[in-house]
């Protein structure tokens, strides 16, 4: 059974950039520090691989997820990965409206909400998850009930400002189970799953 | 950080995992806002044996306490006890001439001044810092060593957050502890100063 999974890397004051992110500047001033818990990074994937195991397990379970949903804006800043964010696997994008010039053979936007979306993504991964990234997704997830699993990778620095990973969420509390919890030198990695 | 060794002046609280202490309109009467008391659960075994009896028993056992005044006021002054009688420094913008704070509650308008004296009061214990704007105080003035948050598995949407946005640049931490309670995930961060 296909899981909706949102990996996002978050500073104990919740922020998952620095101020001032755009394109020239994805991560915002000084948001990299929120990265350091994945490798030194490179053209391969694989140069992104943490060193220490506990990081591997997450950094692994991610890249084998059988889709990817991710915000327009992340999208945008990403360059969609160049069209493949890993292992060639379908990228869906919730959109108002699609760009009249999609270059990109694996990115499919999707216009008709983010259930639909959602659906997509899962139909296309099959037995795998669906990995989510991106804050406004997120949210939008959360509100439909979409998003089964939170892995966070709880980094131990206060960045001040930012983006916030959680904003605009309904006042109803939403209930989470903490399932596992990987503790590396970098990094605190919080799996929760979504109570319904 | 030789400043560690002694007694540390550690914030306490509660936080869901997006970032609020309080439910949304705390105030008198409703002093952890509505709903708020969702992130107290924990404490509902503070007298038990396991990880959450151990942090409450250790937040007991703090030497002074340092609160901001709007935290201090909603707590009702804590009658001028928070625990053991130990003194309870307030931070605040104004004293008000002839507000004499009850038991060992003392009003202080200057951050350093009061941790200063908070430290030698609690002597060889920590001191116990509380409420999100004598954190931020606290943290600004670079008199905050320790942080144990008790994270809890909720999204409350709305309500007081811990952490303002605030220009300060990185404050880098550093995790010392985690003890798994029912309820709370109780991380402590050691705050490392710039040199």
């Amino acid at each position: 059974m296909s899981r909706v999974i949102l990996y996002m890397a978050m500073s104990l004051d919740g922020f998952i950039t620095g101020p001032g992110d755009d394109k020239e500047n994805p991560a915002g001033v000084g948001g990299m520090r929120l990265m350091e818990w994945l490798g030194g990074g490179g053209p391969e994937v694989a140069d992104w691989r943490p060193g220490d195991p506990q990081s591997q397990i997450v950094f692994d379970e991610l890249m084998s997820t059988g889709a990817v949903v991710t915000g327009r804006r992340t999208g945008d800043f990403a360059g969609y990965w160049g069209g493949d964010h890993h292992g060639g696997v379908p990228i869906f994008v919730p959109a108002h409206t699609a760009p009249a010039d999609n270059r990109y053979e694996r990115v499919h936007f999707v216009t008709e909400g983010i259930e639909s979306c959602v659906a997509q993504a899962k139909a296309a991964a099959g037995d795998r998850d669906v990995l989510l990234h991106g804050a406004y997704t997120a949210q939008q997830c959360l509100k439909a009930g979409v998003l089964d699993v939170l892995e966070i990778q709880l980094m131990p620095v206060l960045l001040g400002q930012g983006r916030l990973l959680f904003e605009g969420l309904p006042a109803d509390h939403i209930e989470l189970d903490l399932v596992r919890t990987l503790e590396a030198p970098k990094v605190l990695h919080l799996r929760y799953e979504v109570r319904r | 950080m030789t400043e560690s060794m002694t007694a540390p002046i550690r914030l306490y609280m509660s936080m869901s995992l997006d970032g609020f202490i309080a439910g949304p309109d705390d105030r008198e009467g409703q002093e952890l806002g509505r709903d708020g008391g969702r992130l107290f659960n924990w404490l509902d075994d503070r007298m038990s044996p396991g990880p959450n009896g151990q942090v409450f028993g250790e937040l007991m056992a703090t030497g002074a306490v340092i609160s901001g005044r709007r935290t201090f006021e909603l707590a009702g002054r804590w009658d001028g006890d928070h625990h053991g009688g130990v003194p309870i420094h307030v931070l605040t913008h104004h004293a008000g001439e002839g507000d004499v704070p009850p038991g060992s509650a003392k009003f202080y308008t200057d951050v350093v001044a009061c941790a200063t004296e908070a430290r030698a009061a609690a002597g060889d214990r920590a001191v116990m810092a509380h409420g999100a704007g004598a954190a931020q105080a606290l943290l600004q003035a670079g008199q905050l060593d320790e942080l144990e948050i008790h994270l809890v598995p909720v999204l409350l949407g709305i309500g007081r957050p811990l952490f303002e946005t605030k220009d300060t640049g990185h404050i880098e931490l550093q995790l010392i502890r985690r003890l798994q309670g029912r309820d709370a995930t109780h991380l402590r961060y050691r705050v490392r100063h710039h040199a």
